[in-house]
């Protein structure tokens, strides 16, 4: 909304610009953002009888981080490279299978993607690093 | 062109070798994934959009997005039966009686009655589809900003309404998406807003990776909380095909499921969910026996079942005519349409005949290939059930991040994605439904366009939106949607209170 209201002309009812919808979309999540607390507030004690989470975040944040780190290899090491490394990595940490199984999974799903992509999809992939 | 015309021209596109072999692989999908719980239609027409850049026909594309749509209504029923885990959202209601019916021996009657009422269910929609898509194409084309305005605004509200959580969450989402949508140029005046000095956002986020991020990869977040262990519990599944007295019992289930699916279908985001759990509702009523609902009645497979299909078929009509998604998976059709570089609307009949007639004659082809793959590959189908979530996880997520790259050829997409994916993480984590975000994301330019130029048409007389019948009409049903709700709303809360004051 603030954003709206500085760096866009909002304009009038009878001629709106660019920041006149914004603004009202601002506006709108602002009072809703209020009513939503305060809806949290009223419920509050039946909330906090609930059971404790567990750590629950824990995979999901991990598998995340491994995510943004593949995006960053893919381009810097190439397709192949990156995602054996990406399905190894999330073997050993997310599932935490053994080497044998880890091994097989991560060499047959990277071969396996290769082909769909590159043979059957022809989609262009980054190239390797030692090759270029 | 008539209808007979148009429906005779489409079944000449549809059966080509090509267009054949589309609809055939997305039935197939479609069941792939109704079958595999943790992965619903949405997400899965999200994961496959890039392969649209690669299909040269549009008509050939949007086949197969149908036949994944309406198929994974289909497969949705065999987890729900025989593991009591529903594949989809729509099949939720299915476990109650399919899961007692297969726990009694009769996993392969639940599972056939399911498939054969989807499959009448289903042409019984896209016969529906036929004869009402083209008249109210005709009638949209009255339809000016103010209507646009009104219908679009209608649509995302009932979106939020009918989805059964909470609706200050749901509008929260709602706006979020429109917000989102206004990133890069407005339409209108060309300036540039909310891209902080960047100039890849200058073109706006792309739909696909947000529909990837969001319900693609946020799914697969969400899902790895917990650890997806799938248990059989009957590997008997017996004779698929069902009796005649399994027949006399559920004929008129599924043939009230059929049209209670069909006209929930229509509605924006009343959709399959709804559709199936108002039809085990109404079976439950109108039965003789209401207390054996929940023992492994058929008649509560047979229902719900008939009326998700029947849904997931007629929410096509107002993609088709209005250009209106009614919910997260046509949603993305909609996007897979404008990457073909068409629109949908009203004009969609007159313009693109071929490829409205195609997709509906196709319909009709797709629900016939259903039958087949379901009711003799059910052991197939349930076979691929012990594919551990722990390998197909990561390959999800390299197919969607390939996918997402391939587009433009460019990381930023993908990081992109990935800021969706933490958003649907955080979403479904907080209890909030993402379903509305891709609908306002999609729609947003259309209601920011119709809004700017009513006002600019009226010279800012609000009253425009009221003194035009069709826009008064939609605006009138927007105000009594809106009060009822709130009153709804304030009613619950002051019982509530007098409850826990008690």
């Amino acid at each position: 909304m603030l954003y709206a209201w500085r760096t866009l002309k909002l304009g009038s009812i009878h001629m709106p610009d660019a920041g006149f919808l914004p603004f009202l979309c601002g506006a709108g999540l602002a009072v809703l953002g209020v009513v939503w607390i305060l809806i949290l507030q009223w419920t509050e004690e039946k909330e906090s009888e609930g059971h404790p989470e567990k750590r629950l975040w824990r995979r999901p944040a991990l598998s995340l981080l491994l995510m943004l780190i593949y995006a960053w290899a893919i381009e810097t090491f190439g397709y192949i490279t990156s995602t054996l490394v990406f399905m190894v990595a999330w073997q050993k940490v997310i599932e935490k299978e053994k080497w044998f199984k880890t091994a097989l999974i991560s060499v047959v799903g990277t071969i396996a993607m290769y082909a769909l992509f590159v043979y059957l999809l022809k989609v262009p992939i980054p190239q390797e690093l030692f090759l270029r | 062109m008539d209808i007979f015309g148009g429906l005779l021209n489409g079944f000449a596109i549809a059966l080509t070798g090509t267009n054949i072999l589309f609809a055939f692989l997305g039935a197939l999908i479609g069941t792939a994934v109704g079958v595999l719980p943790g992965l619903g239609p949405a997400a899965t027409i999200a994961l496959l959009l890039p392969i649209t850049y690669v299909i040269s026909s549009p008509v050939t594309a949007i086949i197969m997005m149908a036949g994944i749509y309406y198929g994974s209504m289909y497969g949705g029923s065999t987890t729900s039966i025989l593991l009591n885990l529903p594949g989809e959202a729509a099949s939720v209601v299915t476990c109650i009686d399919g899961y007692q019916m297969a726990k009694k021996g009769r996993a392969g009657a639940a599972l056939g009655i399911s498939a054969i009422g989807s499959f009448i269910a289903g042409t019984v929609a896209v016969i529906g589809l036929t004869f009402f898509a083209p008249p109210l194409a005709e009638f949209a084309l009255d339809f000016g900003p103010p209507e646009y305005f009104a219908l679009t605004t209608l649509g995302l509200l009932l979106a939020v309404t009918l989805s059964g959580g909470s609706i200050v969450k749901g509008l929260i989402v709602l706006l979020v998406g429109l917000i989102l949508a206004m990133v890069g140029l407005d339409p209108i005046s060309g300036k540039i807003r909310f891209t902080f000095g960047s100039i890849v956002l200058q073109g706006g986020f792309d739909f696909v990776t947000l529909a990837m991020g969001v319900f693609g990869l946020g799914e697969i977040l969400y899902n790895l909380e917990s650890t997806l262990k799938t248990e059989i519990v009957t590997t008997k599944i017996g004779k698929v095909f069902p009796t005649l007295r399994d027949w006399a019992d559920s004929r008129w289930a599924i043939f009230r499921g059929s049209v209670i699916g069909f006209f929930i279908g229509i509605i924006p985001g009343g959709g399959a969910v709804i559709s199936s759990l108002a039809s085990y509702a109404i079976e439950k009523k109108y039965s003789k026996h209401p207390e054996e609902f929940g023992q492994g009645v058929i008649q509560g497979v047979a229902g719900p079942e008939s009326a998700n299909n029947a849904a997931s078929s007629s929410s096509f009509i107002p993609l088709l005519t209005l250009g209106i998604p009614g919910n997260a998976a046509i949603a993305m059709i909609f996007a897979a349409l404008m990457i073909q570089g068409i629109t949908p609307g009203p004009f969609l009949v007159a313009e693109h005949p071929d490829l409205f007639w195609g997709v509906i004659a196709s319909m009709y082809i797709g629900n016939a290939m259903l039958l087949v793959l379901n009711l003799p590959l059910v052991g197939l189908w349930v076979q691929m059930l012990r594919v551990p979530y722990g390998i197909l996880a990561p390959i999800i997520v390299l197919f969607t991040t390939v996918g997402v790259y391939s587009v433009q050829n460019q990381v930023f997409d993908i990081y992109s994605m990935l800021f969706f994916a933490a958003l649907g993480y955080g979403m479904r984590k907080l209890d909030f439904d993402p379903a509305p975000l891709p609908l306002a994301f999609v729609l947003g330019p259309m209601v920011e366009r119709s809004l700017r130029q009513s006002l600019l048409i009226s010279g800012g007389d609000l009253t425009i939106f009221i003194t035009r019948p069709i826009s008064g009409t939609l605006v009138a049903i927007l105000t009594f949607l809106v009060v009822g709700q709130t009153l709804f709303f304030i009613k619950r809360r002051i019982r509530g209170k007098k409850g826990s004051a008690r």
